[in-house]
């Protein structure tokens, strides 16, 4: 499904650990690596060389791995030029890294990582990097809503990560608890919980199985983004794979908006994958 | 891969520094992308929001609507009272708002203890030149250097050291130093001896190392992440307040619908149906409730205090109570932490072997004896003072030493004794046998063949099933100072250690047992000492199951789930770091979890639990803080006696709200009487409010302090099934004491009419002198009655008698209160202002006390028939 991986490179340290994840992807789906910098209008000379540098350090390495690789650097604006090579390449996924100043904007909007998100017309993955430690993820968690689309590129994407890290995979699911009137909260044991996995999360799972991929599923009750960064760092997860938001301005703003919450508290890595393909 | 894995050029290359440090313009860079290396409490609530979630539950949304009805009559009908009527039950808002907020309020300070850890300023390297900065600007790909007496920034990989030694108690909990090195190890990352972890403090050495990661990101990040983001909710109390706030808003809601029905079916107007629905919702809600709630739980929390337990939590008094499993650790808790040699064995029982076998373990020991006092670990302090009561001192020159530390299980020292250069060294058997190729038999080094080492092996496992911690020792002869010190040693024998258990823990074990708490201990300790220490203070009575450490590593969830529902069962070689693992799942599984813990990396699991306890002499900080309670002796038998207490005031708690209901359905049926009978109403609202927020008050506080009934401990732990409203409760209050005291109410007030001349269905003034008098005198009646009743609610099954009919002096406090604010409500101008009441005669309250005596009779009698039918 991925032939062709584009990687957002800057001269930041966290997009070059991000591009590794890309890289790390393509040499699985035997898929040809695009490292593409965007060097914006007003841009330092020191920038400019440093994500050089970085493009220099990624392309040595993606041809000791054997990966085709292409190296592409452009001035423009950073959304539109990234854009402008997926369509003329037919890109099946782009890599990019988020920033801390992106997550400190309330409700993630008018972020470049947004802007790739919401317009590019294939894939996207943001990776937020905040652990320079683990550099291969073992214990990948995968956090799951009851209903989610495009789940068979989600199992594929989680499945070839895993693959190329060797990790075991633990899906999780965070519903609301089950209340009663005169009985509030109830309380339900993990073996009561597993009866009631969303179809989705099972389907998610088959998916996983045929991939051969190692995995566990649990579901619990609580808050979710809380529940999410609680889980990872009670269990020592390395990577955490989410969905994008699909919840608009109004409705985060009432509601709240568990994606960007978990960017803002997560204690391992985190990429967010927006799908936009389908599996044959 | 993790950075541990990696070489040194590997380690730089992946994280794009050099040994010449970052440049100050990448660091930068980089404090833009990865924040400030700080520690922080993760986004909660605001305190203000918590105390406005007060005035949002059920029982005050039923009182705001009271309140509105109240206002909205007086804009109506002006100059009824219906402002102050309103007024008052905005005021019972504000003080259930205020009341209940103290119960859940505690102060968060465990993050301000964390951040305590960690350094304020940090060598290291930029630029090529070594500088000084704040340790917040560390940034991932600094080099670090440290020094002895540094602390560690962040969590950092080492890519030079020489001799480096770290104390790692603040990560670990061992207070030993740790050996670290630079070369690239195998494994996890946090057990990884090439990385400097933030917190953890250079003991000795130096060194240098690239920070990985920062700020929340860290080992110690991940721990105040945890403490402060893991949530427990509502304590079992709080849940059942919250039920019975539903039970009661619905049972308002339909006596109000139903009645309001009737009234404009009999033809009532809309005015008197008014006063009725506030009525029904001032009378049915018990506005002190919550109050004497947090009073009683407040007194509890003073009574524990006493027996050297200290809450932080109120809601924590009766959570206590509710515990279904204490996880406790060994050392210090169940036993004394005092260790005593307490067996020495060798191959061949010589006393020469003895004695060389004592000069080892005085030789290889930290411990020092100054001023009179034994300082240093409790293991090397037991073995350093026997040799010292036994041999006396000994004078050898210390050339060197290999610590102790967790992996090896073994120290090493070499000294020089009469000029000749010795190896001692003192360990696990499983770690310093191998190292052994002699035994010292009768002055002879022997060979050691496989039937000698299965002697020392059966030796070995007969002293720990005694529940000794065994020690084995060795030593080397080392002709030059390069020979190898821990090579072809000489197995010089065991030497058994005892911790003895407190004295009054078999009692307190045998207390929970009979009260279905499970206990589990968690020792560090191997699990054939733990079994049978288990064994030796009746924690275990068959065969445990006994799990490793590193079995539960290796354990699923599943797995572990399986074993925790066995009925006995032990965790040995565990690290603080297993336990909230532990206590997760079994709060999973519906069980309510005690645990106990005194490091920093206990937090944790002290706030996953239900109750952490906190070790009060030994507890560092941070679990103080995190806590719900503090050990001040750090003894089990305290939190039994805590949970002891607990289950009381759970029981007083229920015995105060049958209380307050019994008057409550006093309050409520002259309501009814009003909406179905041409009759004036019986009872204002303000007189309801006078026994609910005054007369009621401090008896029922009273009953919050009843001391703990015999077979409190002999019960199971109530399940979540199991509600402070139940039927029984209801129904003894609604249908038994209730009626009674109604009638009493309703007798003082038809009594003073009738004398007075009133024909049935004359309807009377509200400022009407009779009618004043009346209504006084139906509230006089609700108040008599309820001095029997807190006689009757002192007990659900004992008769008054048998408990002891003064041995609630509080009580009798309680009594004289009430009836003194009841002459003040009656006799004085300014009560009978506030209240709409008139001065009654004398007789008019002896009129009254027999129904009291009729409702004690009748308890006493209900509790003779449900005592023969038990």
């Amino acid at each position: 499904m991925y032939k062709k991986v584009l990687s957002a490179v800057n001269e930041h340290l966290n997009s070059e650990i991000a591009a590794r994840y890309a890289l790390n992807l393509a040499r699985m789906c035997g898929a040809k690596l695009y490292l593409c910098f965007i060097a914006e209008k007003g841009m330092p000379q020191q920038g400019i060389s440093k994500a050089e540098d970085a493009i220099k350090r990624l392309f040595n390495e993606a041809i000791a791995t054997g990966i085709q690789v292409e190296a592409i650097t452009e001035t423009g604006d950073v959304v539109e030029e990234i854009g402008k090579i997926v369509r003329h390449e037919g890109i099946s996924i782009v890599f990019a890294s988020t920033r801390r100043e992106d997550i400190k904007k309330r409700f993630y909007a008018g972020t470049v990582a947004r802007n790739l998100s919401l317009k590019l017309p294939c894939s996207v993955a943001l990776v937020r990097v905040v652990h320079t430690g683990k550099i291969h993820p073992h214990k990948i968690l995968v956090p799951l809503k009851a209903r989610i689309d495009h789940i068979k590129e989600r199992a594929y994407f989680t499945a070839r990560m895993a693959e190329c890290f060797h990790s075991r995979v633990f899906i999780f699911h965070v519903t609301k608890p089950i209340t009663k009137f005169f009985h509030g909260e109830m309380h339900l044991t993990p073996a009561q919980w597993e009866k009631r996995l969303p179809e989705n999360m099972k389907d998610f799972m088959e998916h996983l199985i045929r991939y051969e991929i190692a995995h566990e599923g649990r579901l619990a009750p609580g808050i979710t983004a809380r529940s999410i960064t609680i889980e990872a760092a009670a269990k020592r997860h390395d990577l955490i794979i989410m969905g994008a938001s699909e919840r608009g301005l109004l409705s985060s703003i009432i509601k709240g908006n568990p994606v960007e919450d978990v960017l803002r508290e997560t204690p391992c890595d985190l990429i967010i994958l927006k799908p936009r393909h389908e599996v044959e | 891969m993790k950075i541990n894995n990696l070489k040194k050029e590997e380690v730089l290359r992946n994280l794009v520094t050099s040994e010449n440090g970052l440049t100050e313009e990448e660091a930068k860079k980089r404090f833009s992308e990865f924040g400030p290396n700080e520690i922080k409490e993760v986004k909660k609530t605001p305190l203000s929001i918590r105390f406005l979630k007060q005035f949002t539950h059920f029982l005050a949304i039923l009182l705001w609507i009271g309140a509105g009805l109240a206002l909205l009559s007086e804009y109506l009908h002006p100059g009824e009272g219906m402002l102050t009527l309103g007024l008052a039950i905005i005021g019972v808002i504000f003080i259930n708002a205020v009341f209940t907020f103290i119960q859940e309020y505690r102060a968060e300070k465990s993050i301000e203890k964390l951040k305590l850890l960690l350094p304020f300023k940090v060598k290291m390297i930029r630029e090529g030149v070594e500088k000084e900065i704040h340790a917040k600007d560390v940034v991932p790909g600094d080099l670090i250097i440290l020094s002895e007496g540094d602390k560690v920034p962040a969590d950092s990989r080492l890519i030079e050291t020489t001799y480096l030694m770290m104390n790692n108690a603040p990560l670990t909990g061992e207070s030993e130093p740790v050996p670290l090195q630079h070369e690239p190890c195998k494994g996890e990352l946090v057990e990884s001896k090439n990385i400097a972890f933030a917190g953890t403090t250079v003991v000795s050495g130096s060194g240098k190392a690239i920070a990985f990661a920062t700020g929340m990101r860290t080992e110690f990040g991940r721990i105040a992440h945890l403490t402060s983001a893991v949530e427990t909710g509502l304590s079992p109390l709080q849940k059942e307040i919250v039920k019975a706030t539903r039970i009661i808003a619905f049972l308002a809601t339909l006596i109000g619908v139903v009645f309001f029905s009737i009234g404009n079916i009999i033809g009532k107007s809309f005015w008197e149906n008014f006063v009725f629905a506030i009525g029904v919702i001032v009378a049915l809600v018990p506005e002190g409730m919550l109050p004497t709630v947090t009073l009683a739980l407040s007194m509890g929390s003073q009574r524990m205090a006493k027996k050297k337990a200290l809450i932080k939590t109120l809601t924590s008094v009766e959570t206590l109570g509710s515990v279904t499993v204490i996880c406790t650790d060994k050392t210090g808790t169940l036993t004394q932490n005092k260790m005593e040699v307490k067996k020495i064995w060798t191959v061949d029982n010589q006393q020469s072997t003895i004695h060389l076998l004592m000069k080892t373990a005085y030789f290889c020991n930290n411990a020092k004896f100054i001023e009179g006092q034994y300082k240093g670990d409790p293991t090397e302090t037991a073995l350093f003072k026997h040799v010292r009561e036994n041999i006396g001192d000994l004078k050898a020159e210390r050339i060197s030493e290999i610590p102790f530390d967790s992996e090896r299980k073994r120290m090493t020292t070499i000294n020089m004794v009469d000029g000749k250069r010795f190896g001692f060294t003192k360990g696990a058997l499983e770690n310093v046998l191998p190292l052994c190729a002699y035994a010292l038999i009768n002055n002879e080094k022997t060979l050691i063949n496989g039937k000698l080492k299965e002697e020392i092996t059966h030796a070995y496992h007969s002293l720990m099933d005694k529940g000794l911690r065994v020690l084995s020792f060795a030593y080397s002869e080392l002709s030059t100072p390069d020979s190898e010190p821990e090579k072809d040693m000489i197995f010089l024998g065991l030497v058994g250690l005892e911790d003895p258990p407190r004295p009054e823990v078999p009692d307190a074990i045998k207390k929970c047992h009979e009260a279905g708490i499970k206990i589990i201990m968690i020792t560090g300790d191997g699990s054939r000492t733990a079994v049978a220490i288990a064994k030796e203070i009746g924690l275990a009575k068959g065969n445990p199951v006994a799990i490793e450490g590193h079995d539960f590593m290796k354990m699923g969830d599943r797995e572990l789930r399986e074993k925790l529902s066995e009925k006995e069962i032990i965790f040995a070689r565990m690290t603080p770091k297993h336990k909230m693992r532990v206590v997760s799942i079994l709060k999973e599984e519906g069980e309510r979890v005690a645990v106990t813990g005194d490091g920093v990396n206990d937090a944790p699991a002290l706030k996953k639990a239900d109750i952490g306890i906190a070790m009060g002499i030994t507890g560092t900080d941070v679990a103080k803080e995190t806590a719900d309670m503090i050990l001040l002796d750090d003894n089990f038998a305290t939190i039994v006696n805590a949970v002891e207490e607990g289950r009381a005031i759970y029981e007083n708690i229920r015995k105060f709200v049958i209380y307050f209901f019994t008057s409550n359905v006093a309050e409520l049926v002259p309501y009814i009487i009003y909406v179905l009978f041409r009759v004036p109403l019986p009872l204002t609202i303000m007189q309801i409010l006078s026994v609910d927020l005054g007369t009621d008050l401090l008896p029922a506080l009273a009953l919050g302090a009843e001391k703990p009934t015999k077979d409190v401990m002999k019960q199971k732990p109530r399940t979540p099934k199991d509600r402070l409203l139940n039927a029984k409760v209801l129904s003894l209050a609604f249908l038994f004491l209730g009626p009674i005291e109604a009638a009493a109410g309703l007798f003082g007030f038809f009594y003073i009419l009738k004398q007075a001349g009133w024909q049935w269905g004359e309807m009377l003034a509200a400022n009407n002198l009779l009618y004043m008098q009346a209504t006084t005198a139906c509230l006089t009646g609700i108040v008599i009655a309820q001095v029997a009743n807190v006689f009757a609610c002192r007990s659900f099954r004992e008769s008054v008698f048998s408990i002891g009919f003064f041995s609630n002096r509080l009580i009798f406090a309680g009594i004289v209160f009430e009836i003194a604010l009841q002459l003040f409500i009656v006799y004085h101008p300014w009560g009978n202002a506030i209240f709409a009441t008139s001065p009654i005669a004398a007789h008019i309250w002896l009129v009254l006390i027999p129904f009291a005596v009729v409702l004690f009779a009748a308890e006493e009698a209900r509790k003779l028939i449900v005592s023969h039918r038990r």
